[in-house]
């Protein structure tokens, strides 16, 4: 059974089964997998750098060399390797945990490792486009601006436009997850009672779905910087202070803003699925449940909102207000209370039970006395008058690694906890302990002495003399840290052969439902459809489950409703994921039934590819040449085309017959994906609209009319706007109507009619634009184009992201129209509904846009 | 919702996007900026609630959806609200 059950995939020990699987321990797999690497390449930096370090000065690598390991370490490891591990675990136990067959959208999931791989490759390669980002890892500006970066800085463009590609693959992974843990829960399993690290992971991907949403507003507008010429992030000084001379006088907290709103969620982004881990690892070492468990959730959840409303203690010797700075450090204060009791949640299990000194428990105790340091250092930050002293110091850099590399601590010790889960063979244990003591002992003698050391100021090679001694350790501690690894790496890779054969559960009390099936899973992971309806796991089989979806006939129709059979329904377009309302709706297969239909597929990596070759190329095209605009050109081909392929695929993802859907029970999987990507594009608009409002305001709300903006921008063409853009909404949803009555002719027609509208929209844009580029007054002799004041910019950018969707929204329609014009859609509306969803949305911003940047 | 419905909230945005700009070519962005603001924004959150409630269905969605639209929208306001009061 289990044989022809491969659903169309080589099998693993192929090299092809790699690139075309979509299949979520498959995809986790190969995210270990990268991750590490970029653990190596990460880490091999920071052995650089502190060999620089033994002594003050740039005598080994340069200046230059210095200043770029150290921003690409702190790059790589926070985003290359540190959450993409996580997800990892997070893609190979998740759906085990819960109950799933896969992720809600197993394409998008193989397309967002893709995405997240090839990111990484745009990151190497930027190393040899002269120099790569070297303005740290927060990348303040104005030091991210072409303006201010030695020699053509494309380099640091290609990181820009890598970070963006990662951020894509993020986002794509939120949407996926969120999507599958709340429609694909095992029956009977409430979210409250999902083991500890998958709802670890839920709430990660919350944070995500918003976080990375600000940072992608972030990056966008700083790529605009870098690639059309706009000024977000630059400001040029006639007087004395800038707060008052400035053309641009926001410029640098703009950034400060946005990446910070990102950066602090971030943390626990990082630091949550880390938590699980060490959760999971106590409870089944100690044999204990979590003591206060629902205390425990509690608190993460209240962390999740918190982490929202803290960014500003990185802000506290800028110029902001002391009012703000205040609000700020109370509510940073007030989000170590949470963990304190996440903290003694897990001492007291530790105390209630008994303790099995494994690897994976050590690492997940080391961990937690790590974190314990970590925690207690950072509060000293968050207090404004200790910042003064303590900002830009070695304190800091020792505070963050105690906090972040603690979560790198759990997840190792997650990967000796599944290790024996995903391949089946044990580790060889004395080998794990000894990476743990010499892990342990490089980490403290690396991060320790910086405390001590504190006084050195950050990012810069030169420190007082006195702190030699300090700085010497720091460095033999990293290669001591550098070096257990190769235990790791040496301990994991035999075992793959001389490993003892483990069954479902090697570990005497773990109980989540991963280790209820053999190790490894089979493909389809359950041998039933998993329920824990009596109380405990059991398996429905197709009888079962077919007699109670046809008793039923409210359930019957339900899971026929939400079976979503046909092609490519899992979609999935990079720059909108609206396209997976282009596709197919046909009615489902039977509930329960056997689909033999290929689960391998090659878009993924393609479209990825193309992406790779397409911003390889936008990081060249301001210097004209031809070699960079000719691989934009062809790169972007490349991804409309595997887009398109993707979405002509046949690909086959039911829903789950009999699932857990609280409170998301009436909501199909492709709304509910298709709604919790409109969440996070609300705060990529809402980020863009923000910044716009942030710089007015650092400007002068009233003045900048005035000062800014020529008279030739009027209000008309904006108007004319809103009108076509309301009325082609207001056809989109005829367009439904016509197709719930069977009405083809009226489907059509009305499609036709909404594509026409939006065509209208840009033409007319377009005309707006070639005037205000062109006019020629006193006050803007040379026209008022992107790069003419802050207010152009904003202007041209927002209104410019606007029309992007517009743009994705009408190909979609087109290609929906050309469906509709085949006879799809009728008597089922739903791919119109979803697309209507989409087309509303970008309507609704529009509301917005037309009074901010045309009337007010 | 049938088609005679879907008719009249969009002859409702059609003319609240007219009184919007009517505000402004009757000078009132002029003489009184702060009440010309606020008068146009209430209009565009009361379009918005429109197209949201209706035409993307969410008045018959469970409520969860709505609070997933309005966690984003309270987060970009946080984040616009706070960074700009920070610098006033
Ligand atoms: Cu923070």
């Amino acid at each position: 059974m289990s044989q022809d059950h491969e659903h169309g995939l080589p099998p693993k020990s192929s090299v092809s089964r790699w690139f075309l699987t979509t299949n979520h321990k498959d995809i986790g797999v190969l995210y270990l997998i990268t991750a590490l690497f970029f653990l190596l390449f990460g880490g091999v930096l920071a052995l650089l750098f502190r060999l620089e370090l033994i002594s003050s000065g740039a005598d080994l690598l340069g200046s230059m060399g210095y200043n770029q390991a150290v921003s690409t370490h702190g790059l790589l490891m926070v985003f290359w390797f540190i959450s993409p591990f996580a997800f990892g675990f997070a893609n190979y136990v998740v759906p085990l945990q819960i109950g799933a067959d896969d992720l809600a959208f197993p394409r998008l999931n193989a397309l967002s490792y893709w995405l997240y791989l090839f990111s990484g490759i745009l990151m190497g390669v930027s190393f040899f486009q002269g120099t790569t980002f070297a303005g740290g890892w927060t990348m303040y500006a104005p030091l991210n601006t072409p303006a201010y970066i030695p020699g053509e800085g494309l380099g640091a463009t290609s990181v820009v436009l890598a970070l963006i590609m990662f951020t894509a693959a993020v986002t794509l992974g939120s949407v996926n997850f969120l999507t599958t843990m709340y429609r694909m829960r095992a029956e009977g399993l409430r979210m409250r009672d999902i083991p500890i690290f998958s709802l670890s992971i839920n709430l990660t991907v919350w944070m995500m779905l918003f976080a990375f949403a600000a940072l992608l507003a972030a990056l966008m507008i700083l790529a605009s910087d870098h690639i059309l010429g706009t000024t977000y992030f630059q400001y040029s000084i006639d007087g004395t202070t800038m707060a008052t001379d400035a053309d641009n006088p926001g410029a640098s907290l703009l950034w400060a803003h946005l990446f910070w709103f990102f950066g602090h969620p971030e943390v626990y982004i990082v630091f949550f699925p880390a938590l699980g881990v060490m959760a999971e690892c106590f409870q089944t070492f100690t044999g204990r449940r979590l003591v206060g468990r629902k205390w425990f959730i509690i608190s993460m959840v209240l962390v999740a909102l918190q982490s929202f409303v803290v960014w500003m203690h990185h802000m506290f010797l800028t110029g902001i207000n002391l009012p703000i700075k205040t609000i700020f450090m109370a509510t940073t204060i007030g989000i170590s209370l949470p963990f304190d009791l996440m903290v003694f949640s897990l001492i007291y299990t530790m105390a209630k039970g008994r303790v099995r000194f494994t690897t994976p428990f050590l690492f997940s105790l080391g961990a937690l006395i790590l974190f314990i340091i970590g925690g207690i250092t950072g509060v000293f930050l968050g207090a404004i008058v200790l910042d003064y002293q303590f900002r830009g110091t070695y304190w800091v850099v020792a505070h963050f690694h105690y906090v972040m590399v603690s979560g790198a601590t759990a997840l190792f010790g997650g990967l000796y906890y599944w290790y024996p889960k995903i391949t089946g063979k044990m580790y060889n244990e004395r080998l794990g302990k000894i990476h743990f003591g010499v892990y342990f002992l490089g980490f403290n003698l690396l991060y320790f002495p910086m405390f001590i050391a504190w006084e050195t100021p950050r990012r810069v090679f030169v420190y007082p003399e006195g702190l030699q001694i300090w700085h010497s350790m720091a460095t033999v501690g990293g290669f001591i840290l550098g070096a257990s690894f190769l235990i790791m790496f040496y301990n994991l890779f035999v075992s793959l052969w001389r490993g003892e054969d483990v069954g479902p559960n090697p570990w005497e009390y773990a109980t989540s439902a991963e280790w209820a099936v053999s190790s490894p899973p089979p493909l389809e992971n359950f041998p039933g459809i998993p329920s824990y309806a009596t109380g405990k796991l059991e398996f429905l089989d197709d009888e079962t489950v077919a007699e109670r979806t046809e008793s039923t006939p409210g359930a019957a129709a339900h899971g026929h409703a939400a079976t979503d059979g046909g092609t490519a329904t899992d979609g999935g377009a990079v720059t909108a994921r609206a396209a997976v309302t282009a596709t197919e709706m046909e009615p489902a297969h039977e509930v329960g039934g056997e689909e033999h239909a290929s689960h391998a597929s090659f878009w993924p990596f393609l479209i990825s590819l193309a992406g790779f070759i397409t911003f390889l190329g936008l990081s060249g095209v301001r210097t004209g040449s031809v070699f960079y605009l000719s691989l934009a050109a062809v790169g972007g081909l490349g991804t409309f085309g595997s887009l398109l392929g993707m979405t002509r695929e046949l690909f086959h993802a039911p829903e789950m017959a009999i699932a857990e859907r609280w409170p998301f029970e009436r909501v199909e999987k492709m709304k509910l994906g298709m709604w919790t990507f409109l969440a996070s594009d609300i705060v990529l608009f809402g980020a863009f609209i923000g910044s716009y409002a942030f710089v007015r305001v650092a400007y002068g709300w009233t003045a900048w009319h005035h000062d800014l903006i020529p008279a030739e921008h009027v209000t008309m063409p904006g108007l004319i706007n809103t009108y076509l853009l309301l009325t082609s909404s207001f056809l989109v949803v005829i367009a439904m109507v016509a197709a719930e009555r069977e009405s083809k002719r009226g489907t059509v027609a009305a499609l036709v009619g909404t594509f026409a509208l939006g065509v209208g929209f840009l033409i007319n844009k377009g005309l707006e634009w070639q005037h205000l580029f062109h006019i020629s007054t006193e006050s803007f002799p040379n026209g008022w184009t992107l790069s003419t004041n802050i207010a152009s910019s904003t202007f041209y950018l927002t209104t410019g992201l606007h029309g992007a969707h517009v743009t994705i929204g009408l190909i979609i329609c087109a290609y929906m129209t050309v469906r509709a014009w085949n006879g799809a859609y009728q008597g089922d509306d739903r791919a119109i509904e979803y697309f209507g969803l989409y087309w509303h949305f970008v309507d609704i911003v529009w509301l917005f846009l037309f009074p901010l940047f045309y009337i007010l | 919702m049938d088609w005679k419905g879907y008719t009249a909230i969009y002859v409702v945005l059609f003319a609240f996007a007219t009184a919007q700009a009517v505000v402004e070519f009757a000078g009132l962005v002029d003489s009184a900026y702060w009440v010309a603001f606020a008068l146009i924004m209430v209009l565009s959150v009361v379009k918005a609630v429109g197209v949201a409630a209706y035409y993307q269905h969410l008045r018959w969605e469970p409520r969860a959806v709505t609070y997933l639209v309005l966690g984003g929208t309270v987060a970009a306001l946080a984040l616009t609200g706070a960074a700009a009061y920070s610098i006033l």
